[in-house]
């Protein structure tokens, strides 16, 4: 007997899952990624 | 003599591990894990060697190794290849200090120069999902054994084996030989793949060399990020994830450069060739000469081709938004096998546009694809 229920939870809901972690992963990474190149830019102009 | 106890099973296995040394030791085909797991095969298809004991199953049940200790070994219950797997794979020991010792080889600046990688990593997963659909409702997989044949459409070998163990320790041997086996054979199975998705023109469009550079406090912060971010969400996926970001951080620090080249070279060498000799232990001719063993060769293939084709759409869909269009050559490198997928998306690159050097570019969703396979294979720990 298919379980239909679990079958759409772990396909949609584990796909779904994957992609919602990933994309906050990428957005976290590109905020820090943005925070450190301001940050060496201002290091940059006061050392001028 | 053990000539009477040798079945054509058994000679089968015997030529399938000479066949594995060959295309190790001779083709070069992921040489550090072919050449043990072949002569794991051998030695466990001559009879009474008593090597690996498994343990009486009911007809038509694939029987797995019998468990025990030292006590064991000298009654002679179970052999010494039955405690290999017993303390290192049984209890997972292998699989996640492997993937720590990758974690300190792993560049992760790739990715964390385009966070969009992670997007692509993501969507290359779709193999895997697809595959647990098909493999779930074909109705010859259980629901815990058709996430093990699923996971290996994410090309990353100690998440399969940490799932698999812990979910369909029955199918260990087929699933590890079939997913290091195709990822040695990504640079034949992604090319077509990739041709028959993406026009020539898309496969021509030019990148411009990654300028910006990743400063140290971002690589180590990245691995934090990960265990954190990864481990809210979806905790199942942090014993993975958590032991890859570790090594990965005893490489960016600069200041554990010792651990970090230990754990990178001789550790884990030691790592991969008990897992590669149990591995090959557990296809004994009773074990791996089933149907199953063929539906996940085949299932195999439609994984790969779906995570390629994840990526490759991920990038499409972009493209439609983007003023500057990405290759979508690098989606294709989401199927994690690092570094092989992202060298078929330099080489069909540099052959559509010889100015083209996608490398670097590509490493990013390969890295990536690392990450989301862990999280992945933490889902359906969780889950089933």
């Amino acid at each position: 007997m298919i379980d239909w229920e679990l079958v759409a939870k772990i396909a949609g809901g584990g796909f779904g899952s994957t992609l919602l972690v990933l994309v906050i992963l990428s957005i976290v990474i590109w905020l820090i990624g943005l925070v450190m190149q301001r940050r060496a830019r201002r290091a940059k102009d006061e050392s001028k | 003599m053990a000539f009477g106890g040798l079945t054509w099973g058994n000679i089968l296995m015997l030529l399938i591990g000479g066949g594995l040394i060959y295309l190790g030791a001779a083709k070069k085909m992921e040489p550090i894990l072919l050449v043990p797991i072949g002569i794991g095969v051998i030695l466990v298809n001559i009879p009474f060697a008593g090597l690996m004991i498994y343990a009486p199953a009911e007809p038509g049940v694939i029987p797995v190794p019998a468990s025990g200790g030292l006590k064991e070994i000298a009654e002679g219950k179970i052999g010494l290849l039955n405690l290999l797997y017993h303390y290192g794979l049984g209890s997972e020991i292998i699989p996640l200090l492997i993937f720590l010792g990758i974690g300190a080889l792993s560049d992760f600046s790739p990715a964390i120069s385009r966070p969009s990688s992670f997007l692509f990593g993501a969507t290359a997963q779709l193999g895997v999902f697809i595959v647990f659909l098909i493999a779930y409702l074909t109705g010859w997989f259980t629901i815990n054994e058709a996430v093990c044949v699923g996971i290996i459409g994410g090309s990353d070998g100690p998440p399969t084996v940490y799932l698999t163990v812990a979910k369909a320790p029955q199918l260990l041997g087929p699933i590890t030989l079939v997913a290091y086996s195709y990822m040695a054979l990504v640079p034949i199975l992604q090319p077509p793949v990739i041709r028959l998705l993406t026009t020539k023109k898309e496969r021509q469009i030019y990148m411009k060399p990654q300028t910006r550079e990743v400063s140290r406090l971002e690589r180590i912060i990245f691995p934090i990020a990960v265990i954190v971010i990864a481990g809210l969400f979806v905790p199942a996926c942090l014993p993975l994830v958590g032991m890859l970001m570790f090594g990965n951080l005893l490489s960016v620090t600069g200041v554990t450069d010792r651990l970090a080249a230990s754990a990178g070279s001789v550790f884990v060498d030691v790592l991969t060739f008990l897992l590669g000799l149990t591995v090959g232990a557990l296809m004994p001719a009773i074990v791996f000469l089933n149907p199953k063993t063929l539906m996940i060769i085949g299932l195999s293939v439609v994984a790969f081709a779906f995570g390629t084709a994840g990526g490759i759409w991920a990038v499409q869909i972009a493209n439609l938004f983007r003023k500057e269009k990405i290759n979508p050559l690098i989606g294709a490198a989401g199927v994690s096998a690092v570094p092989m997928a992202a060298r078929v998306a330099q080489l069909e690159g540099q052959k559509a546009n010889p100015r083209n050097f996608l490398l670097m570019h590509a490493m990013g969703p390969n890295m990536a694809g690392a990450i989301a396979t862990s999280v992945v294979a933490g889902i359906f720990m969780s889950m089933v």
